[in-house]
C-alpha cells in the first residue's frame, strides 16, 4: 500500500464537474506523483478553483474520479480529511477569533494537530497569539492559514490563489515558509495561480488548465526539453495543424513556432531556441476553445 | 467541536440570556404582587366562595386596571422564541458561508456531517433550554390570569407551557435552513420570520380549533331573563363560535338576530322572552379548558416535526454537496 501512495498523491480519471448547466470541468485525466510541488495554471474561470475542491473534498465530481493517496475525498471521512490541508482563496479565517483560538480550533478538529509547531511557526514570523485574525494584515493572515494547514502534518497541501492578495514582500515570505515545509516534510503541494513567474523557483510540476480542461501537464523540466521555439521565414502556409506544432506566431517578416518535438533537427531554414516557462504556458492558454464547452466563471461560482 | 460550537455562538447565547434575565427581573417584579393581589382579593371571587359581590367587582376592576396590561404585553413576547431560534439558527451555515470559512472548516478532520451534527445537537439545545425557561417563566406569571380570563389565546397558549420551545425549535431549524439556501445571515432571518408568521398562523387558525372535535352546548333562554349569557359559564374555556338555533336546530346568521330583536320589540315583549317563546335556544361551540395539554402536545408536536424535516433536509443537503 505505501508503494502505490508513495507513486501518485492525486490522480484523476475523466473527471468532470457541472454546476447546474455549466461545465466548469470537462474530462479532467490528471496524475501528480508524490513528493512533487505542482503549479496549476489558467486564466480567472478555468476551473481551477473547481479543481482544487474537488481534491479536497469540498465538492464532489458529477463524473469521474479523484484519488488523493488512493481515497476519494469525497468520502469526507475523518482519515481522509486529515492527510489533507486546504488554504482556500483569500485564505478565510475565522476573522473574531484571536490566532490562540484558531489554534485551539485546528487541535480540536484534527487527529494529528500540531500546535507546537504552529506557534513556532507564528512566533518565528512575529504573529501574536492574542490577535484577532480579522486585525491582521493580509499577508499575517495567510501566514496563520498556512501554519493551520500545515499543523495538521498533510501529506498533500493544497493552495488556491495563496499569493493573489499579497504584496510582493509578502509573497515571498510566504512561499519560504512553504518551501522550508516542504523541505521538512516531504509535503505534496498543489498550488493554484494565474501570475506564471513566480511559481518557476518553487515548482517542479506543471498543471495548465483552460477552458475546464487540462491543456498541459507534466514535470517541468521534460516539459521545457520537450517543447522549444523555431524561428524562420515567414510563412502562409497553416501550421496550427501540424500535430507538433502549438502555436504559430507570425511577424512581419518572421514566423515563430511555439512546438512539441522532442529536439528533432528542424526544417532547414529554422532556427530552434529554448522556450521559457510563461512563454510556454501562454502557448497553451492561446489554444482556442473546444467547441461546445461553455464554462462556469469559477470566481463568480461560489460552492453550490 | 462542543468548545467550537460555544465560541462561535457565544454571542447570540450571551445575548439571550441577558434578555431572558432581564425578562425574568420584570416578570418577578410585576409578578409578585400581581400574585399577591389575585390571593387576596380574587381568588374567592372567582371560585364563588366569596360573599360580597360589590367588593368582588370592584377588587376585579382595581385588579383589571392595575395588571390589565399585561395581556398585551404577553402578546408581544411571541416574538422572543423566534428571535431565539432564529438568531442561534440563521448565522449557523450562513456566516460561514458568507465568509468563506466553510472551506476552513469542512477541510479539518472532522466530517462536515458531523460537524453540523454536533452543532445542531448543541444549539438545538440552548433553544430548547432559553425557550424553556422562557415558557416557565411566563406559565407562573401567568397563573392568576389563566384562572381568571383562561389560557387560549395569543397571550396565554401560545406563550406557555410546551409550545415555546417548539416554536423556538422551528425558528432555529428554519433560519438553518434559510441560512443554508440564502447564504447571507441578514436574509435568512428575513425569509425566516415570514415562514414563521405564515406557518404560525395557519396552524393556530386553521388546524388548532380542529385538534380535537369542538364541544356543542346548547341551552335554552330563560324566558323573562334581562340578559342572554354568553360562553359555557367557564371562562377559562376555549370559546370558538356561538349564536342562536331555531326550533328546528338550524343556526341563525347574525342578520337574522337582528330581525329579532324587532320581532320582539313590535311583539312587545323582552328579547329573550320572545326567544324563549319562539323555541329559540344558544349554542355554543366550544373546547373546555382541560384540553389544554392535549392541544400543547398536539400543538408542540406539529412544531417539532417540521423542525425534524427541515434539519434532515439541512444536513441531507450538506453530506450530498460532496457525495
Amino acid at each position: 500500500m505505501t508503494t502505490v501512495e508513495a507513486d501518485h498523491a492525486v490522480r484523476t480519471a475523466g473527471l468532470d464537474k457541472r454546476y447546474r448547466r455549466t461545465w466548469a470541468l470537462r474530462d479532467c485525466t490528471l496524475t501528480l506523483p508524490a513528493g512533487r510541488v505542482a503549479a496549476l495554471v489558467g486564466p480567472n474561470g478555468a476551473g481551477k478553483t473547481t479543481l482544487l475542491r474537488l481534491l479536497v473534498g469540498l465538492l464532489a465530481p458529477t463524473r469521474g474520479s479523484v484519488e488523493v493517496f488512493g481515497q476519494s475525498p469525497a468520502t469526507n471521512t475523518a482519515t481522509a480529511l486529515s492527510r489533507i490541508g486546504y488554504v482556500a482563496q483569500d485564505h478565510p479565517l475565522y476573522r473574531r477569533f484571536n490566532v490562540a483560538d484558531l489554534l485551539r480550533f485546528g487541535h480540536a478538529c484534527n487527529l494529528r494537530f500540531d500546535r507546537g509547531l504552529a506557534e513556532r511557526r507564528l512566533a518565528a514570523l512575529g504573529i501574536p497569539l492574542h490577535r484577532k485574525a480579522g486585525t491582521l494584515s493580509s499577508g499575517q493572515q495567510a501566514q496563520v492559514a498556512l501554519a493551520l494547514a500545515l499543523a495538521k502534518r498533510p501529506d498533500l497541501l493544497v493552495l488556491d490563489e495563496p499569493l493573489a492578495s499579497l504584496d510582493p514582500l509578502a509573497r515571498r515570505e510566504f512561499l519560504q515558509v512553504l518551501m522550508g515545509a516542504v523541505a521538512a516534510d516531504g509535503v505534496t503541494v498543489v498550488f493554484s495561480s494565474h501570475v506564471i513567474g513566480e511559481l518557476e523557483r518553487v515548482c517542479d510540476y506543471l498543471v495548465v488548465l483552460n477552458h475546464g480542461r487540462i491543456a498541459l501537464s507534466g514535470d517541468i523540466e521534460s516539459l521545457l526539453a520537450d517543447h522549444r521555439l523555431l524561428v524562420g521565414p515567414r510563412t502562409a502556409n497553416n501550421l496550427d495543424h501540424t500535430p507538433s506544432v502549438i502555436e504559430a506566431t507570425h511577424a512581419d517578416r518572421h514566423t515563430t513556432l511555439l512546438v512539441r518535438d522532442g529536439g528533432i533537427p528542424p526544417a532547414p531554414g529554422w532556427q530552434p531556441q529554448a522556450v521559457g516557462l510563461e512563454e510556454l504556458v501562454l502557448g497553451y492558454l492561446r489554444l482556442p476553445a473546444p467547441d461546445g464547452t461553455g464554462l462556469a466563471a469559477e470566481d463568480s461560482e461560489d460552492a453550490a | 467541536m462542543i468548545w467550537l460550537t460555544w465560541r462561535q455562538h457565544r454571542g447570540e447565547a450571551l445575548t439571550a440570556v441577558t434578555v431572558l434575565a432581564v425578562l425574568s427581573a420584570i416578570m418577578v417584579a410585576v409578578g409578585l404582587p400581581m400574585h399577591a393581589s389575585f390571593n387576596h382579593d380574587i381568588v374567592q371571587c372567582i371560585d364563588g366562595s366569596a360573599v360580597d359581590r360589590e367588593v368582588c367587582s370592584t377588587n376585579l376592576a382595581v385588579f383589571q386596571k392595575s395588571y390589565g396590561f399585561a395581556t398585551g404585553i404577553l402578546t408581544l413576547l411571541n416574538v422572543l422564541p423566534f428571535l431565539a431560534g432564529a438568531l442561534i439558527g440563521a448565522p449557523l451555515l450562513a456566516r460561514e458561508l458568507e465568509s468563506g470559512t466553510w472551506q476552513l472548516a469542512w477541510t479539518q478532520a472532522v466530517p462536515r456531517v458531523r460537524w453540523l451534527v454536533v452543532k445542531v445537537v448543541a444549539l438545538v439545545t440552548l433553544t430548547v433550554v432559553l425557550a424553556g425557561a422562557f415558557a416557565a417563566l411566563i406559565t407562573w406569571f401567568r397563573q392568576p390570569l389563566d384562572a381568571m380570563y383562561g389560557r387560549n389565546g395569543l397571550d396565554g397558549f401560545d406563550v406557555e407551557g410546551l409550545v415555546p420551545m417548539a416554536y423556538g425549535l422551528f425558528a432555529f431549524a428554519l433560519g438553518t435552513a434559510a441560512g443554508a439556501v440564502l447564504r447571507r445571515s441578514i436574509p435568512a432571518l428575513t425569509l425566516s420570520l415570514l415562514a414563521f408568521v405564515a406557518v404560525r398562523v395557519t396552524v393556530e387558525t386553521v388546524l388548532r380549533p380542529r385538534f380535537q372535535a369542538p364541544l356543542t352546548l346548547v341551552e335554552n333562554i330563560e324566558a323573562g331573563s334581562r340578559g342572554i349569557a354568553i360562553g359555557t359559564g367557564n371562562r377559562t374555556d376555549w370559546t370558538l363560535d356561538e349564536g342562536f338555533a331555531d326550533a328546528s336546530g338550524q343556526r341563525l346568521a347574525r342578520t337574522d338576530i337582528n330581525s329579532l330583536d324587532d320581532a320582539a320589540r313590535d311583539a312587545g315583549v323582552n328579547l329573550a322572552t320572545y326567544m324563549h317563546d319562539h323555541g329559540i335556544q344558544r349554542w355554543v361551540d366550544y373546547h373546555p379548558a382541560g384540553r389544554f395539554w392535549n392541544f400543547q402536545y398536539i400543538e408542540a408536536g406539529i412544531f417539532a416535526a417540521l423542525t425534524a424535516i427541515l434539519l434532515s433536509a439541512v444536513i441531507w443537503r450538506i453530506k450530498r454537496r460532496a457525495l
